[in-house]
């Protein structure tokens, strides 16, 4: 039975990472409207920000969060300012195509400037754990958990109570409507890539502790955070938590129990048996999303 | 009269391309056409399911299938490619009709994100699968020369088998946009609820479309197989190579239409090796960099593709010589 | 009508393509070098291409090959298709006659089966597959050890150190496999089965994961439950270091031996600190190794410093300067004729005992071209160094046990 908890914790653990991860996507997938396939890159760039604090100031990764988290949110206003802006208009195959040239270049500027090399940190806590009765929970893992359930009760309430919030929600939910209430739905764009990419960045940087970066490290992230936010559902913070949960679970128990090398081939059928059968997600909220490809 | 002037003009054309290995004895030259006829064919493949606006970024799956079901018959049951290609259209077809299951409700980039989850899927089995697949150690194809086994020891068989791939396969396509099936797709594009108002039968008619481009793209990749020797699932089932690269050869020459594939292809193709040997060998990476850069200026300066930019050319073209014809 | 203009400047950039063809001097020895040295390969790919780099430098400043200097003609195997096209181009349009690289064992597959073809020669310095000399070409020749040959270091030490020091025999030690499932982790796992059941080594687990995975709990749970008495792991990068945290973090206490690739990587002490301490690792010759049976070796660190500003990263690129070397030693004798017949005849006579070249290893080829005395040896991370345990006329140390 312990053995079976051990897993589950694992799992959870790994859940909380991907929660992190996806909450940006969500933001900008939802918000923006574009399939972001540079969301991995996103990460990849914090990853290596909070590498080099390390090296270079010997600044820990949790304290480099206060220079990498601004950086970042500005690196993706940037971002969508000059380069995804002036594609609004044409069709969503056209802006995901130019996110596509974003991942590209990126890596490959990582790969220019940073040689293909992977690079690990190395804290005091890497590899401390609690321990009680028989199990073993990572402590640098438990705080990308603990990040994760904050930052997405956090985003809950900015989006529920604020203003700016709520001009969000409205924009997932219509945004030629949001317009015509007076919206500026530009200016919440730029907000949104930007959190969306701050978001990414708190991911990345959490994960250094007991992660490695290299240049080709965010394709996989992409792919996962992509499942993660359909299924828990477009818009919904809650769902891309739960489903980041849910996919942790599965993925360790299915590589414990079924096979390693098939763990991933297993969430992505449950990917495709969710979208074929409940394409809103698991927790999503069904509205509003027709626009962008659901029947 | 007039129409002859354009028919002599593609026929010389296809006379050139069938005099190419005479003259050019370097297999190198002969190797960039056969890559790019190869892509000029899984570019016009693809673009059957964008004539009715769906994207998909998982054809590196149905190439994989081809190619795996082709060089599986003939090295483990010794069937020639030839007889193989009809295991392999039908694997396809079975792989078609599973996906077939997300188009009926998914569109646009759902329906994307759900063809790079199926790829993702067939690639991790591949992988596992070693009895069979023999996993990333990878499949030879054996040197045992003749037409049969599609084994050649010149250049020029297969750059005239990809030249008639890319030649049927973009007859295929034209057909396919200039038939019923082609307006019907073209109209569910634009508006579903318009046309399903007209009595079309939206599913069949995307459904019809996704088999015709799963299959076209498993005979491409049973031949590739062949023409490549190895076979191993990180090539086969490559998300850069086979699922964008078409996807980014149809936008760059126009997507949607017949010809934008062609001229997409005819570009990207050369395009890419140019850049690898030139800039890829000066400085790691620097290939891509460009590359990408190439990919968000397009999109952002042309978006209709260079087709958009040919086409008042063509125009006046046509005016030159004096035809007026109204298939423009 | 810019528009039209800056496309029209992209067709005529590309219309070079077909025109260009640099042809081979007469004054100079043209050798094409395949590497990836973009896309995923690339950290190790580059590496090994230092090597050879090295070594013509080195042979440039004496002299050259039969007075000639020697040029590479570069190519970038990033993926399956490009080696094709590259060796393609090396062979047609740069004309080179022979061609090295390749560290992965899948693009030289590719690549020496177009060189084979034409009857231009092909010699593997880095990648292990042990198909690559099996098909029966006379034009592929390779001077670093086979995936067999890894597991042969791995299945002797274990044999003949690690069962005496747990006080068992041979037959009574259990193995797990841990292994990244790309080309390189499924080939090497393949030939310690292989190896394992001849032996009498009994193997507990095999477990396959994928080097883009950022959790292998899974792994480690599976093999805590086999609970074998060595882990052998075969990872390619990063995943090495994943691996040894996540076993330290889930109490896996079973010492882990490494097969090359990501646990001879300098990042991997870096990244895990005093954690590295007692990983085993079997891999081609590393820096910090017997010098006096590896002549040539600071010679080529040296050099190596100069030109790349830093300390080698991985030992493959010194197996790549020990196999360039025995290429240039080939070509001097032939007086740099590239003729079939006489490079064969050469490469044959050849008959370097073990202890004379940089790596250590001897040069003996056999008749499908396969270098019989290459090794590997077995060596352990020790304060952020990798050093060499064993065989005994290699090591600089004795190898501990670390759980």
């Amino acid at each position: 039975m312990d053995f079976y908890i051990q897993v589950l914790i694992s799992g959870l653990l790994l859940g909380g990472i991907y929660a992190l991860i996806s909450i940006g996507l969500n933001l900008i997938f939802g918000v923006v409207r574009i399939l972001n396939f540079a969301h991995g890159e996103l990460v990849m760039l914090a990853m290596y920000g909070t590498f080099w604090l390390y090296k270079l100031y010997d600044l820990d990764p949790y304290l480099s969060l206060v220079v990498v988290l601004p950086a970042m949110f500005l690196f993706g206003v940037v971002l969508q300012r000059f380069i995804l802006q002036p594609v609004l208009t044409t069709s969503g195959v056209m802006k995901m195509f130019t996110t596509v040239g974003i991942s590209i270049l990126m890596q490959n500027l990582a790969l220019i400037l940073w040689k293909g090399d992977f690079r690990a940190v190395q804290t005091f806590y890497s590899m401390s754990t609690i321990k009680f009765s028989g199990l073993i929970i990572s402590i640098p893992r438990l705080v990308a958990f603990g990040a994760a359930l904050l930052s997405i009760i956090l985003l809950y309430l900015f989006l529920k109570y604020t203003y700016v919030g709520k001009a969000l929600r409205a924009i997932v939910e219509d945004h030629a409507t949001a317009r015509l209430m007076g919206i500026t739905v530009e200016r919440h764009y730029l907000l949104a890539f930007g959190l969306g990419a701050l978001f990414s960045a708190l991911g990345g940087t959490l994960m250094m502790p007991f992660s490695s970066v290299y240049p080709t490290i965010g394709g996989p992230f992409t792919a996962l955070a992509f499942v993660i936010v359909v299924l828990g559902g477009l818009g919904s913070m809650g769902g891309t938590f739960l489903a980041g949960l849910f996919i942790g679970v599965i993925e360790a128990f299915a590589g414990t129990f079924v096979s390693p090398g098939l763990k991933e081939a297993i969430y992505f059928v449950i990917f495709l048996l969710v979208l074929m059968v409940r394409p809103q997600g698991l927790f999503g909220m069904g509205r509003g999303t027709e626009e962008i490809g659901l029947k | 009269m007039k129409k002859y002037t354009l028919w002599i003009a593609g026929g010389l054309g296809a006379l050139l391309l069938l005099l190419v290995p005479l003259y050019f004895k370097s297999t190198f030259v002969l190797h960039i056409y056969t890559l790019t006829f190869f892509y000029i064919g899984l570019t016009a493949a693809w673009n059957i399911m964008a004539y009715g606006g769906n994207l998909s970024l998982g054809h590196a799956s149905f190439f994989a299938i081809g190619a795996y079901v082709g060089a599986l018959l003939y090295v483990k049951l010794g069937i020639s490619p030839w007889i193989g290609l009809t295991g392999a259209v039908a694997a396809s077809f079975v792989g078609g009709m599973i996906l077939s299951m997300p188009l009926i409700r998914l569109r646009g980039p759902f329906f994307t994100l759900a063809t790079i989850a199926f790829t993702e899927v067939l690639r991790l089995i591949a992988i596992d699968w070693r009895d069979l697949t023999h996993g990333s150690a990878g499949l030879n194809i054996p040197f045992d020369l003749g037409w049969l086994n599609l084994t050649f020891k010149s250049g020029a068989p297969f750059y005239y088998i990809a030249l008639a791939l890319a030649v049927g396969s973009v007859w295929l396509s034209r057909w396919v946009r200039y038939s019923a099936l082609g307006y019907h797709l073209r109209a569910a594009a634009s508006d579903d609820q318009a046309a399903e108002a007209l009595g079309v039968d939206f599913n069949l008619v995307q459904i019809t479309a996704l088999l015709i481009s799963a299959t076209l793209t498993a005979v491409l990749g049973l031949f590739y197989a062949f023409y490549s020797y190895v076979l191993e699932p990180a090539t086969l089932f490559s998300f850069e190579l086979f699922s964008l690269q078409p996807a980014l050869n149809a936008i760059i020459g126009g997507m949607g239409t017949v010809w934008g594939p062609v001229i997409g292809a005819v570009f990207m193709t050369p395009l890419g090796e140019f850049l690898r040997f030139y800039l890829g060998t000066i400085q790691q990476g620097l290939n891509y960099v460009v590359y990408g850069i190439i990919l968000i200026m397009t999109v952002r300066f042309f978006p209709g593709g260079i087709l958009s930019l040919l086409t008042p050319l063509g125009v006046r073209f046509k005016r030159w010589i004096g035809d007026t014809g109204d298939n423009q | 009508m810019k528009k039209l203009a800056m496309l029209a400047a992209a067709c005529i950039c590309l219309m070079q393509i077909s025109v260009t063809g640099v042809f081979a001097e007469e004054k100079t020895i043209q050798i094409g070098a395949l590497y990836p040295i973009s896309g995923n390969l690339a950290l190790m790919g580059e590496e090994s291409w230092r090597g050879a780099e090295i070594a013509r430098i080195l042979r440039n400043r004496q002299g050259g090959v039969a007075g000639k200097q020697i040029v590479f003609r570069q190519g970038d195997a990033s993926t399956n298709s490009a080696a094709r096209s590259e060796t393609e181009r090396m062979i047609e349009q740069d004309k080179v006659k022979a061609i090295l690289g390749t560290y992965a064992s899948s693009r030289c597959m590719v690549a020496s089966e177009v060189a084979a073809r034409k009857d231009i020669f092909y010699f593997e310095l880095g990648a292990i597959a042990n198909a690559i000399t099996q098909r029966g070409y006379k034009t592929v020749w390779r001077t670093c050890p086979t995936s067999l040959d890894f597991c042969r270091g791995q299945v002797n030490f274990i044999i003949n150190w690690l069962a005496p020091t747990l006080g068992k025999k041979a037959n009574e030690i259990k193995v797990g496999i841990a292994h990244e499932d790309g080309e390189y982790g499924t080939s090497v796992a393949n030939s310690f089965a292989t190896l394992a059941k001849k032996t009498g080594l009994q193997i507990v687990s095999v477990e396959a994961y994928s080097n883009t995975s950022n959790d292998l709990s899974s792994v480690i749970f599976r093999l805590r439950k086999a609970a074998p008495d060595i882990v052998v792991a075969v990872s390619s990068s990063q995943d090495a270091i994943l691996l040894s945290r996540q076993a330290n973090e889930l109490g896996l206490n079973i010492p882990i031996m490494g097969t090359g690739g990501g646990h001879s990587f300098q990042s991997f002490a870096d990244g895990l600190g005093p954690q590295a301490n007692g990983v085993l690792n079997v891999d081609f010759t590393q820096y910090h190794v017997n010098t006096k049976y590896t002549p040539g070796l600071e010679e080529f660190v040296k050099l190596y410093q100069e030109t790349f500003k830093h300390f080698p990263r991985a030992g493959s690129s010194l197996a790549n300067f020990m196999g360039a070397n025995v290429i240039f030693n080939i070509l001097e004798k032939t007086g740099g004729s590239f003729d079939p017949e006489k490079i064969r005849k050469v490469a044959m006579a050849m008959d370097i005992q073990p202890g004379h070249t940089a790596t250590g290893w001897g040069v003996k080829f056999d008749k499908e071209g396969q270098n019989v005395r290459a090794e590997c040896l077995v060596t352990q991370w020790r304060d952020g160094k990798l050093v060499t345990v064993w065989p005994k006329k290699f090591a600089v140390m004795e190898p501990i046990l670390v759980k």
